[in-house]
């Protein structure tokens, strides 16, 4: 059974948590602050952790340095500070998710699942194959047409297949919607169209656990769309 | 600046010790002075001897000093012998006695074979000297000339014979004139055509103040005008030397006689049968022999005789020196003379004999010793000068680091200072002249004397002293030329006028100067070319001025543009500025403080709100999670009440809706208190707006919302933060979505103008749509923090989006406005094209 560490020094918010881990059938271990939290890891085989950041004694960035002295588990920050130099230093020093407060479960569940899935399934991949193509948790296989994220297939319209193996093989780079739309349709880009953006955008709900922070296929608003290089 | 400085009490020891040294030195030297050295009262002046080491262990009468004292006697005793026998008869002196002119005019020299002469009684001859001579010029006619001079000269010629020719100098002083000489008249020459005749001429007329022997005046001995002049020239020379010896007569007679002097002496001279004595001694009734004997007696003799060769004496004088003495007055002395000059040894007065005798028993042996240690003295003295001086006035505060302490005198204007320690020294050493000129010699001996000499050096030592330390702590502490009286006049002055000027009204500093300017120059023109140079000198420091003046407003103006630029820090230095400029100066100063307060006041508010807002956020968001998750949680319960399933639904919208706003709040608040760091990037907007509408392509068929895009195909790229250009549009957009009625369409315009005002070209995209609710409100508004469409504020949204949007534009360096016109929302953004 897979174990997950909560870890905030609000008892409502670990409480509520727990209900949600449970029901997806984790078990769970609680802590209210950062030492507590390094002492349940020493003592427990734990899978995940998931830990605020304003803690007393031992805040969550410390602890979360700590933690990754030693170990390699998947870290998920849940904080209320939403600033981008939050989320950079959180996911610099050793962080594999940064959440912000106040959050949706659901999405909390999925970001769980998808670092769970990466952390123990993950890395097995036969990367032998010319027609398999990957960015992080994204896995692409052009024999199958079959796209798979974080282990979980998703389906996609042939367009929107099209349109996301031209990005993942060239990862990296900024395709503008002009340049998508002439190498998907084959034909010149005429006037000023957003059938491109709605592709994308629907591809983003299909790929992405929250389409408006997407992990892999990335909106670089005024020039175009890319998957980041992972 | 750090460093060491003399302790309080080092300083006043160094300081004593400085004083002691120059005492002792003083003193020294005044004992080696009275020691070493004699002085004495001569005749005509007082004189000093140098005593030697080696007399030391004589006894006083075989000393060097007695027999320089008695040399000198001897010398006196013969000049004053011949002025005596110019004087006397018999011993006395004697006013009748006959002078001849002329055998006294060449009593050195000799007497010529023949010669001009008149003989006048000594009293008369003495008093003219006294008197002095007159003459008057006058004009001779030929009769005139004949009835004042006598047609013959009286001619005196000598009969030198081997008896006379004993010395080659001949005078009634040391021979019997009437036996060798006879006169006889010469006539005057004066011829004319066979007769008698003088020239008219004009003549130098001796005034006859006495009448010769003869009752005579003396243009009736001479027939000639030169013979005339001659005589005169004799009896107006020994006229004046007759008067001179008179004086050194009484003077010598006084000073060596027998009362007042320890020296005796007897001359004796043979003139012929005629026999003189002179002597200060009682020598009546005794013979040659006797008076030999009682020189003797007296303990110091000499006896001279030159007519027999005898030279006998008892003392170091030598026989030549007697000589040449003696000799030395050759017109007084015949051959025959006999010389007794002794020093009577019991000392029965007080003369120069007893200075000599005190000044040498108190001989000061170790003469050489005593000079080293005054000469060490001093230079020790010297080299404490120097020290001090260095550390002249140093003193520690409380760090240690070394000021200049001032002392009260230290503030007495230079100039009383230097003139006041002239006038106190000079004062001194004259004053002490004068005392050392009217005193004793006895007091140089005495133990006081020395005491004396000392305090005095010491008081004009401490006087100078304190004189040169003052300039000393003046000169380091810097204000030896601000401590000056004229310094102070000077500074006063400018004060003064400076005081006038910045006090008084504009006609005061305009007309007073300028008139008073031109006046000067009127004057100084009336004062020749001199005034002219000085006028342009006067005019080239007006211009300097005026020149100054003008670069100081130059400064100020410089200081207003620079605040007008936006640097609130410039200040406008107002060292040296004046009146009107330093008024202008202050004020520009003053606001531009305020400009810089009232800024900084208002930013900092700005970031402590935002601070403030930001931190409330963090501590709402925490409670706001459980109540999101809380309310989700509920609705995962199967809930059968239609009506709780309701409330539920309100406080999950209502909750989200918290999120949202604080988000936006705190979006804000860092947006309009300038706390974000945009990332400039190149932006293709029609790309962007592409992508915006794709985002929302599903919210807008939602409420049936057509997009019209009027723009060209190809990129239009600006400058901007992605991000944040993105949430520009995702506001806009949203704006549209929330508030633009239903089933209408959404016209954009994308259009690049040329000009944008500063030579750059410029985009312009306009966004339109009809307002579902009436826009009862200002355009303006609409971008205010807060403020919705609607003013029931039922639909969801923060009332931030515009705001937001507005800031974060003009943030980019674009334009965000806002028309409303009727039911039709327009905003219009503009962004300068890269």
């Amino acid at each position: 059974m897979t174990a997950v560490l909560v870890c905030d020094d609000d008892k409502e918010i670990v409480d509520a948590i727990e209900i949600y881990l449970m029901q997806e059938g984790y078990k769970v271990y609680k802590a209210y602050d950062g030492e507590q939290a390094i002492r349940v890891l020493k003592e427990t085989d734990i899978h995940l952790l998931i830990i605020d950041v304003m803690m007393p004694k031992l805040d969550g960035i410390r602890a979360t340095l700590k933690i990754r002295e030693y170990s390699s588990i998947p870290i998920i920050i849940l904080s209320a500070k939403s600033e981008d130099t939050d989320k950079i230093l959180g996911l610099n020093i050793g962080a594999d998710d940064y959440v912000t407060k106040p959050f949706n479960p659901l999405e909390l569940m999925a970001r769980v699942k998808s670092n769970l899935r990466r952390y123990t399934t993950l890395g097995n991949l036969n990367t032998e194959n010319n027609a398999l193509f990957q960015a992080g948790g994204l896995c692409i296989n052009d024999e199958t047409k079959e796209v798979m994220v974080d282990g979980e297939p998703v389906k996609l319209t042939p367009i929107e297949y099209n349109i996301l193996l031209l990005l993942v093989k060239n990862q990296g780079r900024v395709f503008s919607i002009g340049q998508i739309y002439e190498s998907i349709w084959n034909e010149e880009a005429i006037g000023a169209d957003n059938t491109v953006a709605v592709h994308i955008r629907h591809i983003r709900e299909k790929i992405e656990i929250d389409p408006k922070e997407p992990r892999y296929l990335k909106v670089v608003w005024g020039v175009g769309y890319k998957v980041e290089k992972q | 600046m750090r460093g060491k400085a003399l302790g309080r009490s080092t300083g006043k020891t160094l300081h004593i010790l400085q004083h002691a040294l120059i005492v002792t030195a003083a003193v020294l030297i005044l004992v080696v002075l009275t020691g070493s050295s004699v002085m004495m009262n001569g005749v005509d002046e007082n004189y000093s001897y140098s005593l030697k080491d080696e007399e030391k262990d004589k006894i006083y009468e075989d000393s060097l000093l007695f027999n320089y004292i008695y040399g000198r006697g001897v010398a006196d005793v013969a000049s004053m012998v011949a002025v005596r026998s110019q004087m006397e008869t018999n011993g006395r002196f004697d006013g009748d006695k006959e002078i001849d002119v002329a055998s006294f005019y060449y009593r050195f020299e000799g007497l010529p074979y023949r010669y001009l002469t008149v003989k006048y009684r000594l009293e008369d001859l003495i008093k003219w000297g006294q008197y002095g001579f007159e003459y008057e010029d006058r004009w001779f006619t030929s009769e005139q000339a004949d009835a004042f001079l006598n047609r013959t000269s009286r001619y005196t010629s000598i009969n030198y014979s081997p008896s006379n020719l004993q010395g080659s100098i001949v005078t009634p002083f040391n021979a019997k004139m009437e036996e060798i000489t006879e006169e006889y008249t010469v006539s005057a020459n004066e011829m004319k055509n066979g007769e008698f005749h003088r020239d008219e001429t004009n003549a130098k007329v001796l005034l006859n103040r006495c009448q010769t022997t003869e009752g005579k005046n003396l243009e009736e001995y001479v027939g000639t005008w030169p013979d005339y002049y001659e005589l005169c020239q004799y009896v107006t020379a020994t006229a004046s030397d007759l008067n001179l010896n008179y004086e050194s007569y009484l003077r010598y007679k006084d000073y060596y006689d027998a009362e007042n002097s320890n020296l005796r002496f007897y001359i004796l001279k043979e003139i012929g049968d005629r026999k003189e004595v002179y002597t200060n001694i009682d020598s009546r009734h005794m013979s040659e022999t006797e008076i030999g004997k009682r020189f003797k007696e007296y303990g110091k003799y000499l006896y001279f005789n030159p007519e027999n060769m005898i030279f006998e004496t008892n003392t170091l004088i030598e026989e030549g020196t007697v000589r040449r003495i003696f000799n030395g007055f050759e017109y007084a002395y015949p051959e025959s003379i006999q010389v007794w000059i002794g020093v009577d040894t019991s000392y029965p007065a007080q003369d120069v004999y007893i200075q000599g005798h005190n000044g040498y028993i108190r001989y000061v042996p170790y003469y050489w010793q005593l000079i080293v240690i005054a000469g060490v003295c001093i230079a020790l003295y010297l080299g404490l000068y120097v020290y001090l001086t260095v550390q002249e006035g140093r003193a520690l505060d409380g760090e240690g680091n070394i000021y200049i302490a001032l002392r009260g005198v230290d503030h007495i204007p230079t100039e009383c200072a230097v003139a006041g320690i002239i006038v106190l020294l000079g004062g001194i050493i004259v004053s002490l002249t004068y005392v050392f000129d009217s005193m004793s010699f006895a007091f140089y001996y005495e133990p006081w004397f020395k005491a004396v000499g000392g305090g005095i050096a010491l008081v004009c030592e401490l006087l100078f002293t304190g004189f040169y330390y003052s300039m000393v702590r003046r000169l380091k502490a810097d204000n030896l030329w601000k401590e000056s009286l004229t310094y102070r006049i000077f500074v006063t002055g400018r004060q003064t006028v400076w005081k006038v000027y910045d006090n008084g009204n504009v006609i005061i500093k305009t007309w007073v100067p300028y008139v008073i300017f031109l006046a000067v120059n009127a004057v100084l023109f009336l004062f020749g070319w001199k005034g002219m140079i000085a006028a342009v000198c006067l005019d080239l420091i007006f211009g300097a001025l005026v020149y100054r003046n003008t670069k100081d407003r130059q400064r100020i103006v410089k200081g207003i543009e620079k605040i007008k630029e936006g640097d609130f820090h410039y200040k406008v230095d107002e060292k040296n500025l004046h009146g009107d400029n330093l008024a202008l100066a202050q004020a520009v100063n003053s606001i531009g403080e305020g400009i810089r307060t009232a800024v900084e006041t208002s930013m900092k508010d700005e970031r402590l709100k935002a601070d403030l807002i930001t931190n409330v956020s963090h501590d709402i968001k925490t409670p706001l999670t459980s109540i999101i998750n809380y309310v989700d949680l509920i609705k995962r319960e199967n809930i059968g009440d239609e009506r709780v399933r309701g409330y539920v639904d309100v406080l999950d919208s209502k909750s989200q809706r918290l999120k949202q706003l604080t988000d936006d709040l705190v979006e804000a608040s860092k947006i309009s208190s300038g706390n974000i760091a945009l990332q400039w990037e190149r932006i293709d907007l029609v790309e962007l707006v592409n992508q915006a509408l794709g985002e929302f392509s599903e919210k807008f068929e939602l409420k049936r919302l057509t997009p019209v895009m009027n723009a060209t195909d190809s990129g239009i790229y600006i400058e901007a933060d992605s991000r944040r250009i993105w949430r520009v549009m995702e506001n806009l957009f949203n704006n549209i979505f929330k508030y633009a009625m239903e089933g209408t369409r959404v016209y954009m315009d994308m259009k690049e103008c040329a000009d944008g005002g500063e030579g750059y070209g410029y985009v312009e995209f306009a966004i339109k749509n009809i307002s579902a609710q009436p826009l009862n409100i200002s355009a303006d508004e609409l971008t205010e923090r807060f403020i919705r469409g609607d003013v029931a504020r039922s639909t969801e949204g923060s009332g931030l989006g515009l705001s937001i949007a507005k800031n974060l534009t003009e943030a980019q360096k674009g334009t965000f406005e806002i028309q409303l016109d009727g039911d039709l929302f327009k905003v219009v953004l503009t962004f300068p094209l890269l």
